[in-house]
């Protein structure tokens, strides 16, 4: 009976002492002194066995998948002498973000980390972060340069009182384009060359439906995925900002965003509601109801001929099952849309800097550390480091002919390589260490269709300006609450005029504007202008 | 001596103090307050230590900050919750998938274990209710990816046998009035036979004499069901009645995530996917301190129900949960 209860006690307190053990901290609790970083004794900037120097960093887990397998990351390593030691985050990047919060509270943060613009800022203030700037003074000679060159970039990223808290990566100027089944077309009997007005393109859809819908009865001439809200440059009703004004939802929506109180807004509904009721667009993907994969499976499987989506999708259909599902499969890329006075309808892009990746460096990593990250960062802004990350090693992935880099290597072969097996990769749009892209070797590194249409479309004359604001902390939190509600509403109630849901009339247009002015529209565009002069001035 | 008597000699025994019971009771029960430690342990780190977090909601909360750092605002998050003019929509939206989870979802798995518990052969009662609370084990993803496949307006099987009898095609993942009725056929199909156990375990402790002395007054299998079964687990339905009420605004955001879209957020947005949108997917500074705020609210109605519940069951059945 003893020998029981002894028993029984011993469970007991190792279970109590288990549960105590298991809510134990391993960083600082102090809010006020700077977190803690991981990374135990190799971290810290200081030398490693084999010379080269070491520190932390954590990041979303299919980036640290992307640079695990990049030749010329490897490469860059070997020339810096620095090893960085990722620590992967989850595939999502809203989970990652809270879990760099997280790391703060628990203090586990790594020494450097990619965050949102407003976290760095904000945080930054705060004391968790390091101020970047005598850092790039010091150390970066290329990134100073860069901003000294550059000084839409440098007032992005300086605050008020001089310190830089997050460096952004620039983004390559990604724009959507519209791309077809060339083979489709011919067979049907489309001209693409003479389709410049939208008029001429919805002719064209009715002309592939009348010749592909008659024993396909899910076949649509035009399909996609995400918001089918995507045509507002066609019809002069994208969101625009400048120092004199500004229009529809600029805030998040860049690329995607519209004007919806546009003089041709209404006009486009109507356009829209057409394709809809004509059984021109997939009415899924107007509802917002179809998936990725049922657009990629319907662009295939030959159910549609159009897609309006990003630069390179159409090498993506190329690559990936099209020929092999019909052997006449052909993609192309069709001019922008014109005006009925001729005018090229010039589309959106994307900001050119991406706010959603702020490179931090934790203020509790030593100076060392600090030192070490910021050299390893500014070797990418300089001349060897973006020839490494753009090219590769020339001899191996490139060749100077006549003066012009051209790649050795073939992006095929190369991109088809199973996950986790190196290789030599340029897709610049994804992300690997803070720095400038070079937009030719991007567009470069690609199959042939994206490649024509790039160095057809991608210019002043056929994409607009993309601007980045910088909001101060009260004006996104009032944006961040009112887009919240208004963006989705907006979409919803869109898309019940196009289905019929709400019938599309000049009273039920009119009651939809007031709705959305009441509800804060006009208050999101003021402050977008007040942000827009803020940054660049009036 | 009378049961009164006796009570009455015991009371008048002088009562020892608060503390020398207390030791008593702890030196003669020890073994049973050791084997409670670990279990008060986690009751307080993990439920009512993460209650004082909800501080934040009257913060300006910054993760780095903590708790402590964080500047004080008081009810400058619960003042935004009020003005939001989305929030009437979102409550609306919140209550009636609810209400429906109550008065749809949960007389199911009553009705399905009293009918189960009729299933005579053991081995056929066995395997369906394995059958039916397999689903509960599914994620929400599948489920749902499950539903898209079966409503799909090009391919799907409802569609299918729905032009098959010379219909149209509807798109229920497209319409805003099927997306409650899908959310809760999703809800019962994942949650009725989990749930259904505890009702089959209140089931097998009713006394078998009685359904004998009904069998003997000539009682037959529907009466016996509703006249003997039904009433012998009323306390076990109240209490889940209660706690059911309790969880009112709590909606499975996973589902709502992968099932709404722009043409049905007019019935699909509900608090909850609208905080997480606050909260987690701005691209601003993350707003945990608004998010709490809507949450506490949300707690506060859901408990006042509880209360309430909980009194009109005790008046109403003699029954409560606390």
């Amino acid at each position: 009976m003893r020998k029981k209860r002894a028993a029984a006690t011993l469970m007991a307190l190792a279970l109590a002492g288990t549960l105590l053990t298991g809510c134990g901290t391993s960083g600082s609790t102090d809010s006020t002194t700077a977190p803690a970083t991981e990374g135990g004794e190799t971290a810290g900037g200081q030398e490693t066995a084999d010379g080269s120097k070491t520190y932390t960093m954590f990041l979303r887990g299919p980036f640290v998948d992307w640079i695990e397998e990049l030749k010329w990351y490897d490469e860059a390593e070997a020339r810096t002498g620095v090893h960085v030691e990722y620590v992967k985050g989850p595939d999502n990047e809203t989970d990652t973000y809270a879990e760099v919060d997280q790391r703060l509270i628990s203090g586990t943060l790594t020494d450097a980390t990619l965050c949102r613009q407003a976290q760095a800022n904000v945080y930054g203030a705060q004391g968790a972060f390091r101020d970047l700037a005598p850092l790039i003074k010091e150390y970066a000679p290329n990134i100073q340069k860069y901003l000294d060159g550059n000084p839409d970039y440098a007032k992005l990223v300086t605050n008020e009182d001089g310190t830089i808290y997050g460096l952004l990566s620039e983004t390559p100027t990604l724009a959507d384009v519209v791309f077809y089944r060339a083979d489709h077309f011919e067979k049907a009997g489309v001209d693409p060359a003479q389709i410049e007005t939208v008029d001429d393109f919805t002719e064209a859809m009715k002309t592939l439906k009348a010749y592909y819908g008659q024993n396909n009865p899910n076949y649509y001439p035009l399909c996609g995925r995400e918001t089918f809200f995507r045509f507002a440059a066609w019809f002069d009703c994208a969101n625009n900002i400048s120092s004199e004004e500004s229009n529809g939802i600029y805030y998040r929506s860049a690329k995607n965003g519209m004007d919806i109180y546009a003089d041709n807004f209404y006009h486009m509904m109507e356009v829209l509601k057409g394709w809809y009721d004509e059984g021109l667009v997939n009415p899924e993907w107007v509802a917002g109801s179809y998936a990725e994969g049922d657009w990629e499976a319907a662009m295939l499987n030959g159910d549609c001929s159009i897609g309006y989506d990003f630069f390179t999708r159409p090498q993506w259909f190329m690559d990936n099952g099209g020929p092999d599902v019909d052997p006449d499969f052909q993609m192309a890329v069709l001019d922008n849309i014109k005006d009925e006075n001729g005018n090229i309808m010039k589309y959106q892009v994307d900001l050119p800097y991406n706010e959603r990746r702020a490179t931090v460096i934790n203020a509790a990593a030593d100076d060392e550390t600090a030192k070490t990250i910021i050299q390893f960062i500014d070797y990418f802004w300089g001349e060897e480091g973006q020839t490494l990350c753009s090219w590769g090693v020339e001899g191996e992935s490139f060749e100077v002919v006549d003066g012009k880099k051209q790649y050795i290597v073939d992006y095929s072969t190369e991109e088809a390589k199973p996950a986790g097996e190196k290789k030599w990769s340029f897709l610049n749009d994804r992300y690997t260490v803070c720095k400038p892209v070079d937009d030719e070797a991007f567009y470069e590194w690609n199959g042939d269709v994206v490649k024509e249409a790039a160095s057809r479309l991608f210019d002043e004359e056929h994409l607009m300006k993309a601007y980045n604001i910088k909001f101060t902390d009260e004006q996104l939190e009032t944006l961040d609450t009112l887009t919240a509600s208004l963006g989705e509403e907006i979409t919803a109630d869109l898309t019940s005029f196009v289905t019929g849901q709400t019938e599309l009339n000049e009273a039920n247009w009119q009651a939809f504007l007031d709705d959305k002015e009441a509800k804060g529209y006009k208050e999101i565009e003021q402050i977008q202008l007040d942000a827009f002069r803020s940054t660049y001035g009036q | 001596m009378s049961k009164r008597s006796k009570n009455a000699a015991v009371s008048a025994q002088p009562k020892k103090p608060l503390g020398q019971r207390i030791k008593k009771d702890l030196k003669k029960n020890y073994m049973l307050y050791l084997l409670l430690i670990p279990g008060i342990i986690i009751l307080i780190l993990f439920k009512l230590g993460p209650l004082g977090g909800m501080v934040i909601a009257f913060e300006d909360f910054s993760a780095f900050q903590g708790v402590f750092g964080s500047k004080w605002v008081g009810l400058e998050n619960f003042k935004r919750v009020f003005t939001d003019p989305y929030m009437l929509t979102l409550v609306k939206n919140t209550v009636i998938l609810a209400v429906l989870s109550i008065v749809v979802v949960f007389p199911i798995p009553i009705l399905f274990s009293l009918f189960l518990n009729e299933v005579r052969v053991k081995k056929i009662k066995d395997g369906v209710q394995i059958l039916s609370f397999l689903p509960y084990f599914i994620s929400s993803a599948v489920m749902v990816s499950i539903l898209y496949t079966l409503v799909s307006p090009s391919y799907g099987l409802i569609n299918s046998i729905i032009e098959f009898f010379g219909g149209d095609p509807i798109y229920f993942m497209a319409e805003p009035k099927w997306f409650r009725p899908l959310y809760i056929i999703l809800q019962i199909w994942q949650t009725f036979g989990y749930s259904s156990i505890i009702y089959l375990a209140g089931i097998t402790s009713i006394d078998q004499s009685l359904y004998e002395a009904a069998e003997v007054d000539g009682a037959n299998r529907w009466q016996k069901m509703f006249r003997i079964t039904l009433p012998q687990i009323s306390s076990s339905i109240v209490i889940m009645l209660i706690i059911s009420i309790g969880n009112i605004f709590s909606v499975d955001l996973d589902r709502i995530l992968l099932m709404y879209n722009p043409s049905v957020y007019e019935t699909a947005d509900v608090i909850q996917s609208y905080v997480y949108r606050i909260a987690f997917e701005s691209a601003g500074f993350p707003d945990y301190s608004y998010g709490t705020a809507v949450n506490i609210l949300k707690s506060l109605i859901a408990f006042a129900l509880v209360i309430i519940a909980n009194k009109l069951a005790a008046k109403y059945s003699e029954t409560r949960l606390f």
